[in-house]
Parts: structure tokens; sequence; C-alpha cells
């Protein structure tokens, strides 16, 4: 009787699906947090952290050993770089490495005893520098240095060699480096590290994000009982069930992803080479294409906790596994194909074709085809969720 | 005398029931087990490979000199570049790189070797993909070590050749210069990230499973099936109970993830495993604390999924692993100090990748301590006045006796 005077009173359709969903979203400041609060705290937080391009002064030290006047000028065109902040003056090797154990510098550079000596009568002294590769960047930098000025101080000698043997200074520079190999860094002439993370990382927060409410907007549905209702209210059809209450969000999604594009293109002038319609399109089509790929691991567990976990499990692994920092190629093989099975893997193949490198759309258009892939997919599970929904069973 | 003796007997009562309670929820159990056991390996074999070897590139030779021919073949046979190709212009290079072919172009010039012959620097470009920093960073070591030893060769030549005095001198290498990577010594990608991030996993399944623990007491009874509380009269004994029995369960999952996880794939392993464990302890107070607070907030036993798995993301950038700390803006620093996560990844890197012992991570060990102990007393004034009292629905005191767990 009560079931009849309910529906009695049911509002019917899509439209009142849509509206009953927007609702929930604003009833929950729980979805307000996760749908808008975290992805523009992360937009902000991502893009602020690596703001500099590249960390310079980094703390490092050099040990001098020889204390002549050689010495002290290799002392002095170090400290002169850029990337070097020459913190501390260790006396010996081990007072060196105490101070990167302790992580007060995060590499040192040892002249040795008898330095000078031993360059002027040719018993050829050896320069080393040591370098923390447990901090990737900074170790990496501080190397890059470190290399520069040994090799520096080695040209200087050859140079007083040739010198010495009646060469004129002039045309004893190109000697000492013949050939020359210059790096052209295509689209982030800079080294910048926000381009090369946040570009990745920012869209992968926001696919984390996207299939956690995803799921568990779906979710509460069956938790609470209300999935029937929700079928009434569709008058039966899964699809128009499904689609209506992921609409809105979808809406609100959209909204954010090309926020995501004006802040990281325009406000951070990242760089941008290629059309920004097709940057905004692969955005739009990646909000969709991460709802599918949410809405298809539920269809496979409809069981909230579950989906939940797998969500999370893949979202947060999709930093790892899509390739941002570590290549695709170089992983075991059995890996990297699950490379290709997450949407923001895509996502960042198209930034890195469209507005990195500004390629023609003809060499992108296999990544957007996959984008439609992913949105067709949960079809095949749509008769799995009508069954949960129909009949609603929840398991903690 | 009697008090004291009722909160031992409170802390008690409470271990032993929160057993029960973790092993009725298959949530809590999939996060003390399925989360610190497989993820730490899933993880580590996605990098494991640690070097990226082998890169395609495409050479777009204008030269067509015996010098051009060996700085190619020179730079295929350094490891980190390998030359798939020889391009008739830059444009059909383009087309090579545009399609995912290869990711950098080497561009020789016409007039290279002749230069060199006259005694000129003569230079090549070499343009890059920038999409990611370790395939450039391969190519540009792979430049920089041909452009050394090649030149190094030509010089030695041409100064013999000018000057035929200083040959007694140059024949050897003047000034050999030697680099050693410390901490890391393959310079692997792997046995960067992972002593770290095993922290943050460790980091996360307390936080999350406290968290989830926490929404499942305040959701109905009968919706979960089964009854979630489980308090002493005193609420900093319910919390001494329940962080023991969650250190109890974790106690083999962690030891697994500080020690066998890189035993398996060959981490740097320089610390002292009992020294780690002691740094260790005053972080899982700490992440306990922050999972009390994190219970103010969870009113769902789901919810923690949404509001929390991305914080993971907001500790490895704070961690100072990818970005060093002593450079970050103000604000982030700030925010890093207050994360135990910070204090323990690097001290934990320090000790397990180059060997520092407990003593030299003193200032890391201390604002461990202090993180535990800010943690902790928030997570006491989250359960005294949030959590508690949004349980029951009553003020403070009535809670107190209401809580009593009732012996059966």
């Amino acid at each position: 009787m009560i079931m009849n005077k309910e529906s009695a009173t049911l509002k019917t359709g899509a439209r009142a699906i849509m509206v009953r969903s927007l609702v929930q979203i604003v009833r929950r400041p729980l979805l307000w947090i996760a749908m808008i609060g975290l992805p523009l705290f992360m937009f902000l937080f991502v893009t602020s952290m690596f703001e500099k391009g590249l960390p310079t002064r980094i703390p490092a030290a050099i040990v001098d050993r020889d204390g002549t006047s050689l010495s002290r000028q290799i002392t002095q065109t170090l400290g002169g770089m850029q990337m070097v902040d020459l913190k501390e003056t260790p006396q010996s090797y081990t007072e060196a490495r105490h101070a990167m154990q302790e992580g007060r510098i995060y590499g040192f550079f040892l002249i040795p005893e008898n330095f000078e000596a031993d360059l002027l009568s040719g018993r050829s002294p050896e320069i080393s520098f040591y370098t923390n590769m447990v901090y990737f960047v900074p170790g990496s930098l501080l190397f890059k240095t470190f290399k520069a000025t040994a090799v520096y101080t080695k040209a200087g000698v050859a140079v007083s060699v040739a010198q010495s043997a009646g060469q004129n200074p002039e045309t004893a520079a190109p000697l000492l480096q013949p050939i020359n190999i210059a790096a052209r860094p295509i689209g982030n002439p800079q080294l910048n590290y926000g381009i090369y993370l946040a570009n990745s990382f920012i869209p992968a927060v926001l696919q984390l994000m996207i299939m956690l409410v995803t799921v568990f907007s779906l979710g509460q549905e069956i938790k609470r009982h209300t999935s029937t209702r929700l079928l009434r209210m569709a008058r039966g059809s899964i699809f128009r069930a499904v689609y209506s209450k992921l609409l809105p969000q979808t809406v609100i999604w959209w909204v954010m992803a090309v926020f995501m594009v004006s802040w990281l293109y325009k406000y951070n002038h990242f760089t941008m080479q290629g059309s920004w319609g097709w940057m905004i399109l692969s955005e739009l089509l990646f909000v969709m294409a991460a709802q599918s790929f949410a809405l298809f691991v539920f269809g496979l567990l409809p069981n909230l906790r579950l989906s939940l976990s797998v969500c999370a499990l893949t979202g947060i692994l999709s930093f790892s596994i899509a390739a941002f920092s570590f290549p695709e190629e170089s992983m075991y093989p059995a890996m990297s194909i699950f490379s290709w099975l997450m949407p923001v893997r895509y996502n960042f193949l198209i930034y890195a074709d469209q507005a990195l490198n500004g390629r023609d759309i003809f060499y992108s258009r296999i990544w957007y085809v996959a984008y439609i892939a992913y949105i067709v997919l949960p079809v095949t599970v749509m008769w799995r969720i009508k069954r949960f929904m129909a009949k609603p069973v929840y398991a903690p | 005398m009697k008090r004291i003796r009722e909160f031992f007997a409170g802390i008690f009562r409470v271990y032993c029931r929160e057993f029960k309670l973790v092993l009725k929820d298959p949530g809590i159990i999939l996060f003390i087990t399925f989360l610190p056991l497989a993820y730490p390996v899933i993880y580590s074999l996605i990098y494991n490979p640690e070097l990226v070897k082998d890169v395609p590139m495409v050479v777009v030779d204008n030269d067509r000199s015996p010098l051009s021919r060996q700085l190619v073949r020179e730079i295929d046979a350094c490891d980190q570049a390998r030359v798939i190709g020889y391009a008739a212009d830059l444009p059909e290079a383009r087309r090579a790189m545009d399609s995912h072919k290869c990711f950098a172009i080497l561009e020789i010039p016409g007039g290279f070797g002749r230069k060199i012959g006259r005694s000129e620097s003569a230079s090549a470009a070499m343009y890059c993909d920038m999409s990611l920093l370790l395939r450039y960073r391969g190519f540009l070591v792979a430049a920089t070590e041909v452009m050394q030893a090649m030149g190094g060769e030509l010089s030695t030549e041409k100064l013999n050749l000018v000057a035929p005095l200083a040959e007694t001198i140059v024949t050897e290498d003047l000034l050999p210069i030697e680099n050693i990577s410390m901490g890391n010594i393959r310079n692997g990608f792997d046995s960067f990230i992972m002593p770290g991030v095993l922290i943050l996993i460790l980091h996360q399944c307390i936080v999350l499973a406290l968290g989830m623990a926490g929404g499942a007491r305040r959701e109905k009874a009968s919706a979960i099936g089964y009854n979630p509380h489980n308090n002493a009269r005193y609420i900093p004994a319910t919390m001494i109970g329940q962080m023991l029995c969650y250190s109890t369960l974790l106690a083999l999952p962690a030891l697994y993830m500080i020690h066998y996880v890189p035993l398996m794939f060959r981490f740097p392993m320089e610390g002292n495993l009992l020294e780690e464990m002691a740094f260790l302890m005053p972080m899982l107070a700490a992440c306990f604390g922050i999972g009390f607070v994190l219970q103010a907030f969870t009113t769902e036993r789901e919810s923690v999924f949404v509001s929390w798995v991305v914080t993971s993301l907001i500790f490895l950038l704070l961690s100072g692993l990818i970005w060093p700390r002593y450079d970050m803006y103000g604000v982030w620093k700030a925010m890093s100090d207050i994360c135990p996560a910070t204090w323990a990844v690097e001290g934990f890197v320090k000790m397990n990748a180059n060997g520092a012992a407990l003593w030299q991570v003193r200032h890391e060990y201390l604002m461990l301590w202090l993180n535990a102990a800010g943690w902790l007393a928030a997570g006491y004034c989250a359960q005294r006045w949030c959590v508690l009292p949004s349980i029951y629905g009553k003020s403070r005191k009535s809670v107190d006796k209401e809580v009593l767990p009732t012996r059966s």
C-alpha cells in the first residue's frame, strides 16, 4: 500500500533523477570536498611546489686536502656555480660522508693531497666527486655541476700544458673540446620540473577523484537501499538510471577539467604548442572515460567497499604505472601492459603530443579512440548493475 | 590505586575486543594485510628495471664523414641510447618522432668532420622529447660521455701534433675524474623512490584502517552487522588499547615492508634493522594520532577512500623525496613539518640507503616524537569532543558512564 502511494507521487524520468543526484551532491559536504575542494587544492599544491622549475643552491661541500692556490681556485669556481651552495668545509672524507648521511649536504667534491704538485709533475692526480643519489633531483643536478667543474679544471690544465709547449692560448681552446653536442629540450627548455610533473600528476589526481566519487555515489544507492527507488524513477531502465545520475557529476567534472586546462596552460604558462580545442576535447573525454572505467569496475564488483578499493588501488597506482616518470618501454613487459589500461595514460600521451610537442592530430588519433572505447566499455556490465540495484544487499 | 587498576584493565579489555572487531571487518583486514603485503611488491615491480636503457634515437647525418659515423656509433654504443636509423632530413626525422618511434634526433651538420680536421670545434644538435625527464637525462648522459671520450682522444692527438714536446705528458689522462653515486649506487629509479614509498604505505595502512574503524563506530550497528563499539572508562585507555591491537597486527607486515621487501628487490640496505624499528616507533604513534583525528571527520566506513586516499600524493610530495625540503615555499615546508611521513621518510632513507646511525638522524627522531605527541593530543581531543559525543549524542559526562563496557 505504502509502495503504491509512493510510486504515485514519485517523479520519474531522467530530469527527476538528475535533480535528485544534484541534491545528493549538495547535501553531502564530503562530495564538495572530493569534487571541488581537494582537486582545487591539488592543482594549487602541485604547481606551487614546482613553481621554481628546478631547485637551485643545493647544499654541498668541498673537501680540500691540498690547500694550494690551484685547489682554492677550484673551490672558487665551484662556489660560483648557480646550482651549488658550499655550506660546509669538512676536513676529511669521513667528515663529509657524515654530513651527507645526516642530510646536511647532498654531495661533495674531493681534491686529494699534493694535488697541485702531482699535477705539475705529470703524476695524474685524481679528482673525485660524490653525489647522494638517494635524492634523485638534487643528486643529478649536483652531478652535472660537479662534472662541469671537473671538466673546466681539466681544460684549464690542458691549456697550460699546450701553452708550455709553445701553443698560442687562443688556438689551444678549440682543441680542448673538439666536439660539442648541444641538447635541445623541445617544449621545456628550462627543464622545468613543474611542466614535467604537473601536467601528468594533476590529471591523475582528477582521475582518482572521479573514479572514487563515481563508485561512491553508485555504491551509496545500494548501501542505503535506495537503488530500487532509483530504478523506479528510471522506469526500469538501468541506462536511464545510471547515466542520469552520473550526468550532473560529469558536468561538475567538466568544469573542473576545463579549469585545469586553463590553470595549467593559461595561468601557469606551461608549454602549449598545439590547439586548445583538441586539448579541451581530450579533457572532456577523459572525464567520461574515467567515470566509465569506474562504472565498469562497479559493474564487476558491485560491493561498495571492494569497488572503492579497486578504484583507489588503480587510481594511486596510475601515478606509477601510467609511466609519468619511468618510461613504459623500460618496464617489464608484463607490467607495462597495465600501463595501457589506465585512462590517464591516454591523457598523458595526448598532452605530450598536443600541448608539449604541438604535433598533428593525426598522430594522436588512437589515443582519442581509446577514450571512446572506455566510454563504451560499461555497457557490457550494465545488466549486472541492474541486477544488484534491483536487489540491493550491503556487505560491509 | 583503584583508578590505575581500572585504567589498565580498560586497556586490556579494549585490546582484546578490538581484535574481535577487526577480524569481523573485511575492510580493515584488507588494509592491514593486502595493502602492506601486496602493494609494495606491485610498486617495486613497476620500477624494478631501475634504469632507462636503449631509448630509440634517429640520426640526420648531413656530413657523412668517418668522424660523423664514429660519433653515431659511439652514441649507439652507450647504454642509454639506441640509434634506430638514419633519416634523410629533419622533416623525415620529425615524422619518426611524431609517430612515437623515437624520442630524440641527432642532427650532425655538414662540414662536421672538416671542422675537426681544421682544429676547430664542431657541434651537433640533439633534439629531445621532454615528456619524460628520465629519457632526456639518459640522452644527455650519453651525449656528454661521447663528447668527452671522443673529444679527449681527438685533443690528445691534436695536442701531440701541434706540440710534440708535450707528448710525454699528455699520452695518458692528465687529470682523471671519478664520480661516485652514494646511497643508490646504480642510480636506479626503484632504489630511489621505493624506500620512501614503503614508509608512506605503512603510514597510510594505519590511518586508513583507523579511519575505517572510526566510520564503523559512527554507523548504525544494524547496517554493518555487528556492534563496533569498544570503549574503556578513560579515553586514553581506549586509545592505547586500540593502538596496541593494531600495532600487534601490523608488526609482521611492517617488518616485512622495511626488511624483506628491500631484500627481495635489492634496494639499498645499509641501516641497522633494530635502529630502524626504534626510529619508526614514534611514526606509528603519530599515525595513530592522525587516524584518531580522521575519525572525527569520518561518518561512514567507506568515506575514508574518498577523503583520504589522495593524501598519499600530498605526503609524497611533502616528504622531500621528489623536491628537496630546503627549497620548498614556507607554507609547504611548515605543512611538511607537521606530517610524520616527512620525518619518517627522511630519516628512514638516510638510515636505509646512506647508512646513517640513529644518532645521526636525531633531528628527525625528535621531530617524530614531537609529531607523535601533537597528533595523539589532537586525537584525544577529537575523540573527547567530537567522536564520542556524536556517537552517544549526549554530553561528555553521561557518555563517560555509558561507555563503560558491559561485562558479558
